[in-house]
């Protein structure tokens, strides 16, 4: 077996090292025909668009989509945005809600994920209800959200105004201190499910012998959690983390839906902010110039997202 | 607990009274996560069923004295113009979200197939650039996708959205495939092949079945972020008969401000399809992610 195949693939991985780049390419081309159409797409829907998008953020563009009229100006898009307040406020609001949403959503999934990993009776429904708002489109997420926060007829507040906790209904959304907590309750409930599920399956990768030695050494419950469980874990946990930054860091519809920024630009993170400017004030140049600031803070990110991706990779390598 | 403990003397009772101490407090944790998760729904089905009269009411009916299921009627009744429109929208929603989720299993299946299996030039680069796409928020797309859909005369039609929602389930469901082709021995395709069977041969008839659970799983994801997706929906779209539900859903709202039993009747209705079909095959979702992406 190994002397028919085994030695087309050992050629090829030995090729390499010993010819040149062109020819190692040619010897690979039907390898490449797997993954044009994924390549393709993203070519069109990617990069044109990023490139587009950097090239626009220098221009001055008139409202409307008339593109043709832009004139160059340089940085000017760039130190408006940054010295304007509105800036440092949104910042401010994009880190709390990404690191607020990510924090507790990653303890409550983690925590759910530990709770579920026993077997007990009713544990499949159990998992299955809890799963459900991850499912479920965010627009109505919002809505059924908005409803319960409802300043006049909103459940919390007749449950606080019921316990004698509160005189009167609070007004959560339309208030510029609780908007932002208000607004990460609703996506805590809809991300922590996301972090449940990957930690489910992480902990089933955790060796079951392993946990029964350290039983049969002695070690506690939280022992045997901190120095078998969770070191297991890890890597898992830092991929489910960087997922979950990111997707809170790009999060649109929750606050777009719920508040539309406001009141008074308290609600208002980076991308809600992105696409007023753009859609509503129609100022292409400095949305984009936007973009292009946020395009180099994801890169940050991103350094960390496929260095932990890539620790993966090597593992899977080296088994 | 340690008094308890200290009290017992064999070493067995002892550690089961220590779990339980935890076990305990992951019971009272779950009840807490079954409280915050269900509540929500379960107040959306209960002013789902209330008149809008009944809906507006402080303090609240909270279980509603005169359940009704006319919002529901109303919706789904295609003789008056909400039914019509939400049952356009329902389909609309439906056909964009097949053709995606068909169309993301074509091209995602032989591209992580590749990331697997072949060593060729760049393919971490390309394997990282695909990954990355994931990181960047739809908004740094929008406007300039706009502009390029209008070169192609793709704005307002579902093939805009279809080709949109194409990529962004791309990264993920690639990522999850891949990590279940490394788990599949080489040796299987290698046994094939000396059997006469082609590369692709093989790829079909050992690799494709064998990877089912992970290609459910990929469709799964496809579907319900192709289902949901609001953003280029949004700005894609402009007229009404062609609008997806959650846009269709928000535009009803911004009519009828007031009717939240409709409201809550249309977002239940939204949400059925997915959560019925993410029940049914969840375990396919999980036992991707295990045997898949978090395995090492």
């Amino acid at each position: 077996m190994t002397i028919v195949t085994g030695k087309a693939e050992t050629g090829r991985r030995l090729q390499p090292g010993r010819s040149g780049v062109l020819r190692n390419v040619w010897q690979h081309r039907a390898d490449y025909a797997y993954v044009l159409p994924a390549i393709a797409v993203m070519l069109v829907v990617i990069a044109y668009p990023i490139y587009y998008t950097i090239e626009l953020s220098f221009f001055k563009t008139p409202p409307g989509l008339q593109l043709r009229d832009k004139t160059f100006i340089g940085f000017d898009n760039y130190t408006a945005i940054l010295t304007s307040p509105v800036f440092w406020k949104v910042t401010w609001n994009t880190l709390i809600w990404t690191i607020g949403s990510t924090f507790f959503s990653f303890v409550l999934g983690f925590g759910a994920a530990l709770a579920l990993h026993r077997d007990f009776v009713g544990r499949g429904v159990l998992r299955a209800i809890l799963i459900i708002p991850w499912v479920i489109s965010a627009v109505a997420a919002s809505y059924i959200w908005k409803w319960i926060y409802h300043s006049d007829f909103g459940i919390i507040g007749a449950v606080l105004v019921g316990l004698g906790l509160a005189d009167q209904p609070p007004n959560f959304i339309d208030n510029v201190s609780t908007v932002l907590p208000s607004l990460i309750v609703v996506n805590i409930w809809r991300e922590f499910p996301f972090a449940m599920i990957m930690m489910m399956a992480g902990l089933q990768t955790v060796p079951e012998q392993l946990l029964r030695a350290a039983e049969v050494d002695g070690a506690n419950a939280w022992q045997r959690f901190w120095h078998v469980t969770f070191p297991h874990l890890r890597n898992v946990s830092t991929v489910t983390i960087l997922l979950l930054a990111v997707a809170n860091f790009n999060s649109f519809i929750i606050p777009w839906i719920m508040t539309g920024g406001g009141p008074s630009n308290a609600s208002h993170i980076w991308i809600t902010h992105i696409y007023e400017l753009a859609f509503g004030r129609q100022r292409w140049g400095v949305a984009s110039a936007y973009s292009v600031l946020l395009f180099l803070m994801l890169m940050v990110l991103g350094y960390f997202y496929v260095r932990a991706l890539a620790g993966n990779e090597r593992k899977e390598g080296g088994a | 607990m340690s008094t308890i403990a200290a009290t017992v003397p064999r070493g067995r009772t002892r550690r089961r009274v220590r779990v339980d101490g935890w076990r305990w407090a992951g019971r009272i944790f779950l009840v807490f996560m079954l409280l915050y998760t269900a509540l929500p729904m379960i107040w959306m089905l209960i002013t789902s069923i209330k008149s809008g009269f009944a809906a507006m009411q402080f303090p609240p009916q909270w279980w509603p004295e005169e359940p009704t299921l006319a919002s529901y009627q109303k919706l789904l009744d295609p003789q008056n113009s909400v039914g019509q429109d939400f049952l356009r929208f329902f389909w609309n929603s439906l056909f964009v979200s097949t053709v995606t989720t068909i169309l993301s299993v074509i091209v995602a299946v032989p591209a992580a197939y590749a990331f697997s299996r072949f060593r060729f030039p760049g393919r971490n680069f390309l394997f990282f650039a695909v990954l990355l796409r994931n990181m960047f928020p739809a908004v740094i797309f929008l406007v300039p996708l706009f502009i390029l859909m209008r070169a192609i005369g793709l704005v307002n039609t579902h093939g805009s959205l279809i080709l949109t929602y194409l990529t962004f389930g791309l990264p993920l469901a690639i990522w999850l495939l891949k990590g279940f082709y490394d788990n599949i021995p080489v040796q299987l395709e290698q046994a094939a092949r000396i059997d006469g069977a082609t590369r692709f041969q093989a790829f079909i008839l050992i690799v494709m079945p064998l990877s089912t659970p992970g290609i459910i799983a990929t469709a799964i994801y496809s579907f319900i972020g192709a289902w949901n997706e609001y953003i280029y929906a949004y700005t894609f779209l402009s007229k009404n008969e062609q609008l997806t539900l959650p846009v269709g859903i928000q535009r009803f709202f911004s009519e009828n401000t007031t009717d939240f039993p409709g409201l809550m009747a249309a977002s239940f209705m939204m949400s059925v399809p997915v959560v019925v079909l993410f029940l049914v095959l969840q375990r396919y979702f999980v036992r991707a992610l295990t045997e898949g992406a978090v395995k090492h």
